[in-house]
């Protein structure tokens, strides 16, 4: 591993896939279809943050060998297409009245995402000696109902370009998709490779740290590698030696203290400025309104509230995000939620 | 008062000629050109070329007279960009007058359509068509004028009056017989067919000493001395190049009562859209019943789709205790999503609710606090809502950089990574250039990470 790469996250991000750790039985799997040459589409199911995409992405490059480059690809559902791209889409659903054929001079609708991301890519042959090419689609279950256009192209392009769909709810992927995939679940890290991969790291990087300290940090890291090795770097930075204090002084640090920030500023009734937090909030991480309910529902579990309180608030959350499907402009709705806790803060 | 005269300022200072015209300059496709010349040049090329084509196409229709169908030709068209142009700018700059004067250093007439006019797609036809279409056996036997079509305000073609209006638009550029030149205040993304064909002169306003030499030339005419000369400063500068408006109100004063303090009466003369929302805003959080709402709101012509955006933003200046903002929140959001509804499907019979629940809903949700005294600073909508993943152009680049070496999804950088990289750059000065020295970061973007 090369030393000179001053964010650990990236220095210590597996080059090839036999150097995953805590993953035998995939990789094995894996590596199995390496040798057979062929795959139906896959599709790769767990949590975030856990590694899917890597995996994904290495078993790619490995399958495809030297022409990896040309063959590959992935993309993300949930990134909303710049006003470029949704231009060249509208353009070019529109079919040139010289064409011969009934469609001639008509505009087929297509959802803009296929139109612009997708199709290109599948259409192209194969370049190099590879037996076909690979798409990646991650987020996939953010499409929704755009997910009915991937039905037909994994059965009509599925001979030149295989997919693998990631996503963190099967639940969410409709049942004609799902059919047509070989599914993998792919399961949090076990705390005893996360041990190995944390004393490995600490030993080249020539740190201290106890195995329950590596406990803890399995715990607030929510197994995720990334967000550990984060961690770890940021605790790294006053000393050499890593304890529990540490390392939660730098968790505090991270976003969701500022949802909690903004839920307990809603609750003490000041609502001019527990608005201007949320438009902090929204314009730094870019969250959607739907995203900064779930959260904002999410850090109301955590809180220690009596249980009317609770009911009463996720009520109101829902009501707001149920509003918000409809509605047009975001902020009046977000303003609307806050001033509603900002209210019931009086009565508590 | 001796100079009262019948017809307005704005037409008797008309100019006549594009050479005694102060011109505003324009750009094509962000280059600058001389609108006048270019208008010209448009106007003569387009009868050239027609003649042109319809020689070819009476050659055309001779001989499909007697060949075959089979081999019975298409007759040609002459293409939209030569056709027809877009004048583009805000009010009263003189893309009107710039036709005008265009037509008449030609000689010729111009037929005008504006926003007076419904623009359906019957009326636009009757009007139209038959100027641009045929020419009639009398124009041959009296030698009648050559026409310019003006179809002025197109940004007004709107709602259901006008239905079709558009594409008769379209169909018009390529049948037309005569140049078209069209007249816009803004971009509008239902014109984009329009704009897809033809183009666009976005005309800037008149610089301020241009603005001034033409004013004094007018008072001079008028023979009016009692405006001070800061007074026009302020006329101008109030009416931001909008030279149209300048001379209304300059007429104003001018045939008013002129011992009056000027000043006051230019600053009486409500002309200014923003200071229209900002006094609205006022009126409208101390209004007592639901009719005075109402009426306020009809009143106006700010456009709702911003006003209740307005009273967002505005909404905690006015009302202060918590229940009321609750409770005109709840009055806000349900318009909100009322309105969504509506431009989702369709469902205009609700639009009564929309604008009683707004406006009414709002303004009287406050019942205990008395009505806010004193001047309140009323501000910006300064959040705009729409695509809600827009990434700065730091932002941008910091993602490309760091997607060469690290494969992340742009919103998983924004909300995981980012915060780190800022959490780390920030603890010392060393681990900032280590980062910066890797990435090849310049100044702006190292700033952007402290």
């Amino acid at each position: 591993m090369s030393d000179n790469i001053p964010i650990w996250r990236i220095k210590y991000h597996p080059k090839s896939l036999d150097q995953i750790c805590g993953r035998e039985e995939i990789i094995e799997r894996l590596n199995q279809i390496i040798k057979l040459k062929n795959f139906p589409h896959l599709l790769f199911v767990g949590t975030e943050g856990i590694g899917k995409t890597t995996i994904s992405y290495l078993f790619s490059k490995k399958f495809l060998g030297k022409s990896f480059d040309a063959n590959l690809k992935l993309i993300y559902a949930n990134v909303p297409l710049s006003d470029e791209e949704r231009k060249q889409a509208k353009s070019e659903a529109y079919i040139s009245t010289s064409k011969i054929g009934s469609l001639a001079g008509k505009r087929i609708t297509m959802p803009a995402f296929i139109q612009v991301k997708v199709k290109p890519f599948v259409q192209l042959k194969v370049l190099g000696g590879a037996p076909f090419k690979i798409l990646i689609v991650k987020n996939f279950e953010a499409l929704d109902l755009n997910q009915q256009g991937f039905r037909r192209l994994m059965e009509i392009y599925g001979t030149n370009c295989r997919m693998i769909l990631i996503t963190t709810k099967i639940s969410n992927i409709i049942d004609p998709i799902v059919s047509r995939c070989q599914i993998f679940l792919i399961p949090r890290v076990e705390l005893k490779s996360f041990n190995n991969l944390i004393l490995d790291i600490a030993e080249n990087e020539s740190l201290k740290i106890s195995n329950e300290t590596i406990e803890i940090l399995y715990k607030i890291s929510g197994g995720r590698f990334s967000r550990a090795i984060d961690l770890l770097q940021l605790s790294s930075i006053t000393g050499n030696v890593i304890d529990k204090n540490k390392l939660y002084e730098n968790y505090q640090m991270f976003q969701n203290d500022l949802i909690k920030s903004l839920l307990m500023m809603a609750l003490k009734g000041d609502f001019p400025k527990t608005r201007e937090l949320a438009r902090k909030i929204l314009s730094n991480y870019k969250y959607s309104t739907h995203e900064l309910f779930k959260l904002l529902l999410d850090e109301l579990h955590k809180l220690p509230l009596s249980k009317y309180t609770r009911c009463k608030l996720i009520n109101y959350i829902a009501d707001s995000d149920f509003r918000a499907l409809a509605a047009r402009d975001a902020d009046i709705q977000i303003s609307a939620l806050l001033s509603k806790i900002c209210l019931f803060s009086e009565y508590l | 008062m001796s100079n009262v005269s019948k017809i307005p300022w704005v037409e008797k200072y008309r100019p006549k000629s594009l050479k005694e015209m102060a011109l505003p300059t324009a750009r094509v496709r962000s280059q600058k050109v001389r609108v006048d010349e270019e208008l010209k040049n448009f106007v003569e090329n387009f009868f050239i070329e027609r003649n042109q084509i319809n020689k070819e196409n009476t050659k055309i229709r001779n001989f499909n007279r007697t060949a075959i169908e089979k081999e019975q030709r298409e007759e040609i068209k002459i293409s939209p960009e030569k056709a027809a142009v877009l004048l583009e700018g805000p009010p009263g700059i003189g893309k009107t007058s710039i036709v005008y004067a265009l037509a008449n250093d030609l000689n010729m007439e111009v037929i005008e359509t504006n926003a007076s006019d419904t623009r359906t797609r019957a009326t636009l036809e009757r009007k139209l068509k038959e100027t641009t279409k045929t020419r009639g056996i009398m124009d041959f036997i009296t030698q009648s004028k050559e026409k310019i079509i003006l179809i002025d305000e197109i940004d007004g073609i709107y709602g259901v009056q006008d239905r079709g209006a558009i594409p008769t638009v379209i169909d018009l550029i390529q049948n037309t017989q005569f140049p078209i030149i069209m007249c816009s205040n803004e971009y509008k993304t239902n014109l984009q067919p329009i704009y897809n064909k033809i183009r666009r002169f976005e005309v800037r306003p008149l610089p301020k000493k241009e603005v001034t030499k033409i004013i004094h030339n007018i008072l001079k005419k008028e023979k009016i001395t009692s405006i001070k000369e800061e007074d026009l400063e302020l006329l101008i500068e109030k009416n931001n190049g909008d030279l149209r408006g300048i001379i209304n109100d300059l007429q104003g004063i001018g045939q008013g009562n002129v011992e009056e303090d000027a000043k006051k009466l230019i600053l009486s003369l409500h002309r200014d859209s923003i200071e229209e929302i900002f006094s609205l805003i006022r009126d409208l959080f101390q209004v007592s019943s639901l009719r005075e709402a109402r009426s306020l709101t009809d009143k106006s012509d700010v456009d709702y789709n911003f006003l209740y955006k307005w009273i967002n933003e505005n909404l905690p200046t006015f009302i202060k205790s918590n229940r009321e903002i609750a409770e005109a929140y709840e009055n806000l959001s349900l318009a909100d999503e009322i309105f969504g509804r509506i431009r989702i499907n369709q469902y205009w019979g609700l639009l009564p609710y929309f604008f009683d629940l707004f406006a009414g809903g709002v303004a009287l949700s406050r019942k205990e606090t008395p009505a806010p005294k004193g001047f309140r600073s009323v501000t910006f909508p300064r959040y705009t809502s729409g695509s809600y993943f827009s990434l700065s152009s730091a932002e941008k680049e910091l993602i490309e950089k760091i997607r060469k070496r690290y494969e992340i999804s742009p919103i998983e950088f924004i909300q995981n990574f980012l915060p780190f990289l800022k959490i780390l750059c920030g603890t010392s000065r060393k681990q900032l250039k280590n980062v910066s020295d890797w990435l090849d970061l310049d100044a702006k973007e190292k700033k952007f990470l402290k």
